[in-house]
């Protein structure tokens, strides 16, 4: 009997760090008009960014359902493992909602439920402890509590070519009111409380990445940083190389995945930044 | 007109004499106007000097029962109308007089003298950094002068002698300022300061105001002919009822301050100015009809132009580009606001989607006063508002605003449109009040100014000879550039301003540009700097042809 962590597609955890710490992705479903996906599984990120940028349809996403739930808890339970199930905040999807009614589905099984309060790469910080709590032994309230801290330790900041995937998918929040904005804008955004808000309004994409570096380098130096994007590999792998010589873990690389990067579009880039606990 | 030399003032004579300066102060307006140190549209400190003083006497009661209440209230008056630094300073200038002649029924010539003395020593203390060869070392000069005349000198006499020394001084300023010197003019605020004190003291003496302050170089023949800048008619178009009436008087021997005395009379907002052949009058009136008899008594009358004022109110607006101000509901009270002035509704509505809670409507050659920031600060209903002047010439008038207010106002000097939106972008609900200010503040350093406009002028600017008509640049308030085109200019300054890899430039089009113009400008810089980023805006704005924020 062990604890096993299970966490959703929206935290973009790369397949291969999932295999390596055996976390479950339960795959949201992205719809492009009359087809539909499921993130990560039968579409791929080249796929999914290729018919975003053909524009022809927009595309939608659609959480987890309590069935795919337990479709992925049942087997986990019946072979005697607890578990730990890590998500996206529920104030930007109902991932979590489906989670909690799947495990009140299972009478008698330990599921702990997270809600992270974060998305992508901020989730993946804390499924990935979670995880490592597990491997170290750790039962799964104490593994839970232990995300639960790593995501309440964890700032996400980001910034994206355009606020209209998020205007169009509802997930605008607070930076709502920087749409009016008649001088464009690139600003740079945070998940707080949940909720996405503005952190600072940039006008330029070139300042709008200039003062990410610097707002990662003055809180420096983190336990652990992932980090996120969905724009070109030159701007990623710069940012990715200014973040290493903030922690001593080597910072792990995400890239959004489809139900993400639907509501942030092309050209996102952003990071999770994990302090120590206490 | 010769009376007997006053002695002493009472409140009724008190008066009097400030009616006489402000009528030989505006007199001179265009051509203090006219000097004009740099060759962009912003000669205004006559325009800017008269409506201040306009201001105070409206507020000055003829009926005062001394001169104390009479010149508490003219300060008053100033405190409130002031516009542009020079206004500003003026009504500072003007309170320093009503605070040495509070307890005074009567002024003779010693408290004339000290109430000067004391009204130079408040001059100072309104700029942070006090600047010899200004208004200042004129008032300066004129307050000593006005001491030196000794206990038994009359108001006349003391008033004569402060003249005399405020002219000296005023002389002096092109020494004092390497600036004057270079474009090869006295300063503009002394110059009004000289001629307010010489219109006081030539109706102390029983004399008539007789002085005409000499012109610049190639300002002659535009104030010769009485041309009267569009700025200043359209300033004086505030009192907004009955008829907006203008007219030519021509012939020959023609007073233009007696004409003055008689239109004021019988109309508000007057300006009438001119020379002994052609006077040139405006004046708001519910009826047209004595303006008229008493332009026609004097000479032929020509150009005569009568408007409904409601009808001209919304043309006015109209050629600035305001929308029509809708009926607004009050604004739900909020912790933090932020009021910025702009020159036209493009900017004003940039501000506004930045998230402004009202607009000042201003800038260069229109100051607003303290008066109508504070209104605007009220409608933005806050805790504490901010207010970005947004040009250097609306700085001071924003801070008598914050010292006049109920409301709290703090300000953020911006001193031009880019500092301004900057600023704006740097508020953080987040944050409180006094942080908002600290970041707003810091902000306004990370951007760099430009303007682009027409020179209105010919002269030596930093070195560089300027034609009129020339299309100029200027980078940080310094001349960048001058070239046969806008565009040309504008790309000349981005050379020197170094538009290098990662800028972000941003060109606010207006005066007579039109979106193709901007396009065609931006689409060479992006040749030019490949490694910017150019970005253009409708910001319609009067005299600019771009205002460019580089950073």
């Amino acid at each position: 009997m062990a604890v096993k962590v299970v966490t959703d597609s929206t935290s973009d955890m790369p397949s291969d760090l999932a295999a390596e710490l055996g976390v479950a992705v339960v795959p949201a479903t992205v719809i492009f008009g009359e087809e539909s996906f499921k993130d990560g599984v039968d579409i791929s990120h080249e796929e999914f960014y290729r018919r975003l940028a053909a524009g022809k349809t927009t595309p939608t996403t659609t959480q987890p359902s309590v069935g795919d739930f337990l479709e992925v808890y049942k087997p986990l339970i019946e072979e005697g493992h607890d578990v730990v199930s890590v998500h996206v905040s529920g104030k930007l999807s109902g991932t979590v909602n489906s989670a909690r009614l799947a495990a009140a589905d299972l009478s008698g099984a330990t599921v702990e439920i997270v809600d992270t309060e974060l998305a992508s790469a901020g989730t993946t910080l804390a499924a990935k402890v979670a995880a490592e709590a597990a491997r170290d032994g750790a039962d799964a309230a104490s593994a839970a509590e232990a995300a639960r801290s790593a995501a309440a330790h964890t700032e996400v900041k980001f910034t994206l070519d355009t606020l209209e995937y998020l205007r169009r998918g509802g997930r605008i929040g607070g930076a709502q009111a920087l749409l009016g904005s008649i001088l464009s804008m690139k600003p740079v955004l945070k998940l707080e409380g949940g909720e996405v808000h503005p952190h600072e309004k940039v006008r330029s994409r070139g300042k709008a990445v200039a003062r990410m570096r610097e707002i990662a380098s003055a809180g420096a130096p983190y336990e652990e940083i992932a980090m996120m994007h969905s724009s070109s590999e030159d701007e990623a792998s710069a940012m990715a190389a200014h973040l290493a010589q903030l922690t001593d873990k080597p910072v792990l690389a995400v890239r959004i995945g489809a139900s993400i990067g639907a509501h942030t579009g092309p050209g996102a880039l952003g990071f999770a930044l994990r302090r120590k606990a206490g | 007109m010769s009376n007997p030399p006053l002695a002493t003032l009472d409140a009724s004579a008190f008066r009097d004499l400030v009616l006489a300066g402000a009528g030989c102060l505006e007199a001179n307006a265009d051509a203090i106007n006219a000097l004009n140190v740099f060759p962009v549209p912003d000669g205004d400190t006559g325009l800017n000097m008269t409506l201040t003083l306009r201001a105070a006497l409206d507020a000055t009661p003829p009926d005062a029962a001394s001169v104390g209440e009479a010149s508490a209230a003219l300060a008053r008056g100033a405190l409130l109308g002031a516009r542009g630094n020079s206004g500003v300073i003026f009504s500072q200038f003007l309170k320093g007089l009503a605070a040495a002649l509070a307890d005074n029924d009567v002024a003779d010539g010693p408290a004339v003298a000290a109430a000067l003395d004391a009204a130079a020593d408040a001059g100072y203390e309104a700029v942070g950094n006090p600047v010899e060869g200004t208004m200042l070392s004129v008032m300066r000069a004129a307050g000593g002068a006005a001491l030196a005349s000794g206990m038994d000198a009359g108001a006349a006499e003391t008033l004569r002698d402060a003249l005399a020394a405020a002219e000296r001084a005023l002389a002096r300023t092109p020494e004092q300022l390497p600036v004057l010197k270079e474009a090869g003019v006295v300063d503009a605020g002394g110059q009004g300061v000289v001629a307010f004190l010489a219109g006081m003291a030539a109706r102390a003496a029983g004399e008539d105001a007789g002085y005409r302050a000499a012109l610049p170089d190639g300002a002659a023949s535009s104030a010769a002919s009485a041309n009267v800048s569009r700025e200043f008619l359209e300033h004086t178009e505030e009192e907004m009822y009955g008829y907006c009436t203008q007219f030519v008087v021509q012939g020959e021997g023609l007073d233009p301050a007696a004409l003055r005395e008689r239109v004021m009379a019988v109309a508000a907002s007057t300006v009438v100015i001119g020379d002994d052949r052609v006077v040139r009058v405006h004046a708001h009136a519910e009826d047209p009809g004595p303006l008229l008899s008493i332009g026609a008594a004097a000479g032929a009358l020509s150009r005569v132009d009568i408007v409904n004022m409601d009808a001209q109110h919304q043309d006015f607006m109209t050629r600035h580009g305001y929308e029509a101000a809708p009926a607004r509901a009050k604004r739900d009270r909020a912790a933090f606001a932020v009021v910025p002035v702009a020159p036209s509704e493009g900017l004003a509505r940039i501000f506004r989607s930045l998230g402004a809670a009202a607009v000042v409507s201003g800038g260069q050659t229109m100051n607003p006063n303290a008066a109508a920031i504070i209104a605007a600060v009220e409608e933005a209903n806050a805790d504490l508002v901010v207010a970005l002047p947004n040009n250097k010439n609306v700085i001071l008038a924003a801070e008598q605003a914050a010292a006049l207010a109920e409301s709290s106002i703090a300000v953020a000097p911006s001193a031009t449109i880019p500092q301004g939106v900057a600023a704006m972008l740097a508020v953080n609900p987040d944050l409180d009040a006094e942080a908002n200010v600290a970041a707003m503040t810091a902000a306004m350093s990370g951007v760099r100014s430009g303007e682009v406009t027409t020179a209105v002028r010919s002269a030596v600017v930093d070195g560089v000879a300027v034609a009129e008509g020339q299309a100029i640049a200027m980078l940080d308030g310094a001349l960048a550039a001058a070239a046969a085109t806008p565009n040309d200019a504008l790309a000349a300054m981005l050379d020197a301003a170094g538009a290098g890899d990662g800028a972000l430039v941003t060109l606010y089009y207006g005066a007579g540009l039109a979106e193709p113009d901007a396009r065609q400008a931006a689409d060479a810089l992006a040749e030019r700097f490949p490694g910017a980023e150019i970005e253009i805006y409708d910001g319609g704005q009067p005299h600019y042809h771009y205002l460019v924020s580089i950073e």
